[in-house]
């Protein structure tokens, strides 16, 4: 094995595998989290795997390792074959990939040691986020000159999508880290809150989501055996996606002291959010509708539907819950924290999941080891989420109820205890789904029957 | 529309850039950089307790800043931008696991603090939080000293007040239990010292009060009421024991005011916390009977002087000038 081999398909391969790894890591985070909010003395005095040090660990892992690693596997794979050439620049894509690693590895051993720089999700050390920054800009070269030596003219919609994702998160990247203040990276005073913000939904908006919905818009046409239904429906979600999603950051300060009027458009384009959402999500059911079974014959299929499911119900939900109104009953608790988890791993982690075994045998040459597995990942995570988010769900409206009829913070507690053991429990199933995932992975490479050329 | 790469690449970065300036730098450059009344800048030390703040993640758990609707909690002060001035990274936070801390400075004294980073259930029994043992007793104080400095000015008014009012209690614990209870009660106004309870303690308020003392209460009082609750060791002075208020009551019987006085309001300079945002009135009632009937071994319910008997006592107060229906049993 050769480090920056040239093998066609060797980045994305390698991209895809260290996804389904870090997933196995960064559940691991969740775990000892989990287990802290329902008996909190139970990892006593262990200092890295206190609360506050391992909950950044599993956001940070799951963001940009699991989910951001292994949708980009997926991207690189689709871009050359959608543009009939190879990807230019194999070299520097595996270059990409392990400037990527390493970047996840200082993360994963700096944060529990509390080394952090204490913004969500952007609480990696300097080091980590310059290693990102540049593993994302190989890719972007790499990208960009694939696009420009192309030899199919067309740019078919994943294409603008990927090359979109990886630019916009190039460019938003090191504005929201404030890299220039290595030391803090951050601003200072209710600034800094309204640049994290905007930096923390472009994570989800213009790194994760575009991603993800490039993975979407070639899987799904091909495992339906159909094609794309509307051109104009694609241009429309692309380009409202832009110009929404970048706008509704600071909805998360809706009740922190920040100018009103920001916040009125962070709520007018979040409710906007509905347009670029239910466009690529019609355009996607009315190529797929006439061949529904052929997604459940399809176990990527499968994932991958149940993604675009998750992202309905995330994306009618983040809606509605960034009005303020209904934000008197879900801020500051557990339905928040039930929204990100459909988000991240219903949505863009289930999509990056099918990716995964649907590009594994392109990129390996092998056959997915055994698909039973892959299934049994799919219902282990589908279930253990769904029980996951109805938990949190339930826990943040008692919560968000008794603080609403005056109850303390304090006084809440004992009333969510049971659902905190429940989230355990429900979690626990994702995390065997990401043990399971991780073996198949492995065992395809080692033991997955070769595809005759 | 033909998407070519020209319109993809540099269409988007227009659209980003556009949306860059108008809700990210338009903003930075016209939010007002003038500190608020009670801003003040962070002392060296609170400093370095901010920067252990931040590497432990308190702010997943712990807000900082007092939301509108907060009011209903018994919040007095909403968040002003101005209070933020300098801080960088900003600690507004996302969840609350744990209460908001934008005005904690001075709610407790430092011993109190103590006990609560090195065994948080030790003085709030269901907490979630993890135990900072682990960070050793010198990063617990620079902690300390952080979290006193929030609210800045006000803060430190809180401060001081505890800090004073800490001496007096110290010195008044030093000079035995008739003196220290003797100070105790003279700093309860004469008409919540001599005031019975007015809920009756039976079986049900009795069972509130116990659930009330369990989530409260026991980590410094203890289970069995005599003030060696796990935290007593971090505590000076040390919780009461409320066995010593035998034959020491204000004019030999009555407790219900006084504790009613004492729970709402919390005794500064003590560890002893005001309750008045957990608990509803009917609540520190219920406890202060538990506490009378339990380890004090009376409460003063049904002395006098008391009113008209509400409308739901069953039985009825034997001395007031009605009888239960011939027959039927009466009397407590």
């Amino acid at each position: 094995m050769r480090l920056l081999s040239d093998e066609e398909h060797s980045a994305a391969r390698r991209y895809l595998v260290s996804g389904a790894a870090w997933m196995a890591m960064a559940v691991l985070g969740g775990l000892f989290s989990a287990i802290q909010l329902f008996s909190p003395d139970t990892l006593r005095n262990i200092s890295f795997l206190e609360f506050g040090r391992v909950r950044p660990a599993h956001t940070n892992l799951v963001l940009f390792g699991f989910v951001g690693m292994m949708l980009m596997g997926a991207g690189i794979y689709i871009v050359p074959v959608m543009l009939r050439t190879r990807l230019h620049g194999e070299r520097l894509a595996n270059l990409s990939m392990w400037v990527y690693n390493a970047a996840m590895v200082v993360t994963a051993i700096s944060l529990p040691l509390g080394y952090t720089q204490g913004r969500e999700y952007a609480e990696a050390v300097f080091p980590a986020k310059a290693l990102l920054l540049v593993a994302l800009l190989l890719l972007l070269y790499v990208l960009t000159m694939t696009v420009l030596n192309r030899k199919e003219n067309l740019l078919y919609v994943s294409v603008w999508y990927v090359v979109g994702g990886v630019l916009w998160t190039a460019a938003f990247f090191p504005l929201g880290n404030v890299m220039w203040h290595p030391t803090t990276g951050a601003l200072a005073g209710t600034v800094d809150a309204i640049w994290l913000w905007f930096y923390g939904h472009n994570i989800f908006g213009l790194f994760l989501t575009p991603l993800a919905i490039a993975i979407a818009y070639y899987v799904m046409p091909r495992v339906a055996k159909a094609p794309l239904y509307s051109h104009t429906l694609s241009l429309i979600g692309f380009w409202t996606l832009l110009a929404f999603y970048t706008h509704i950051g600071t909805h998360h300060l809706i009740q922190a002291p920040v100018p009103t009027w920001l916040k009125t458009i962070s709520i007018i384009d979040s409710v906007g959010m509905l347009v670029p959402v239910m466009t690529v999500l019609v355009n996607l059911w009315l190529t797929t509708k006439d061949s529904l079974g052929n997604f459940t014959r399809s176990v990527p299929g499968k994932f991958i539907f149940a993604g675009a499911v998750w992202y309905l119900l995330t994306c009618v939900q983040g809606p509605l819950q960034s009005l303020p109104s209904v934000q008197r009953y879900t801020h500051f608790n557990n339905w928040v924290v039930g929204h990100a988890h459909i988000a991240v791993l219903g949505f863009s982690g289930m999509i990056a999941l099918g990716g995964l075994w649907y590009m594994l045998p392109q990129v390996s040459g092998r056959r997915v080891y055994s698909m039973n597995l892959a299934n049994l990942q799919f219902w282990l995570v589908s279930i253990g989420l769904s029980g996951f988010f109805v938990v949190l769900t339930i826990a943040g409206l008692t919560q968000g109820a008794a603080w609403v009829n005056g109850e303390t913070v304090y006084r809440a507690l004992p009333l969510i205890a049971p659902y905190m053991g429940l989230r355990l429990a429900s979690g626990i199933l994702i995390i065997v789904g990401a043990y399971v995932g991780l073996y198949n992975v492995v065992m395809t490479l080692r033991r997955g029957e070769p595809i005759e050329p | 529309m033909k998407m070519g790469p020209s319109v993809v690449i540099l269409g988007s970065l227009v659209v980003i850039w556009a949306a860059f300036f108008s809700v990210v730098l338009v903003p930075t450059k016209t939010i007002s950089q003038r500190p608020s009344e009670i801003w003040r800048p962070l002392t060296e030390r609170e400093q370095r307790g901010r920067l252990l703040f931040i590497a432990n993640g308190c702010t997943y758990c712990h807000s900082q800043y007092v939301r509108p609707q907060d009011w209903g909690e018994g919040a007095s002060r909403i968040a002003q931008p101005g209070d933020y001035k300098d801080q960088e990274p900003h600690l507004l936070g996302s969840e609350r696991t744990g209460p908001d801390l934008s005005q904690d400075g001075g709610e407790h004294p430092n011993d109190w603090h103590t006990a609560h980073f090195l065994n948080p259930r030790s003085t709030r029994p269901l907490s979630l939080m993890p135990r900072f043992e682990f960070l050793g007793k010198d990063d617990v104080q620079l902690l300390t000293d952080y979290v006193q400095s929030l609210g800045g000015r006000g803060a430190d008014y809180r401060v001081a007040r505890q800090q004073y009012w800490k001496k007096e209690a110290v010195a008044a614990y030093n000079k035995g239990p008739d003196y220290s209870i003797n100070w105790l009660h003279s700093k309860v106004p004469d008409v919540w010292r001599n005031m019975p309870n007015p809920y009756p303690a039976d079986e049900g308020a009795l069972a509130r009060g116990r659930e009330v003392y369990q989530i409260f209460c026991v980590g410094c009082h203890g289970p069995v009421g005599d003030g060696k609750g796990m935290a007593a060791a971090d505590l000076m002075p040390p919780p009461l024991d409320f066995t010593s208020l035998k034959g020491r009551l204000p004019e030999g019987k009555y407790i219900g005011g006084l504790m009613y006085y004492q729970v709402m309001n919390g005794i500064v300079g003590t560890a002893m916390p005001y309750f008045k945002k957990d608990l509803e009135s009917a609540k520190i009632w219920d406890v202060s009977n538990f506490v009378a009937a339990n380890f004090v071994g009376r409460t003063d319910y049904r002395t006098p002087p008391f009113g008209l008997d509400a409308s739901y006592v069953t039985p009825p107060n034997p001395t007031l000038p009605y009888a239960p229906p011939k027959g039927q049993s009466g009397g407590p």
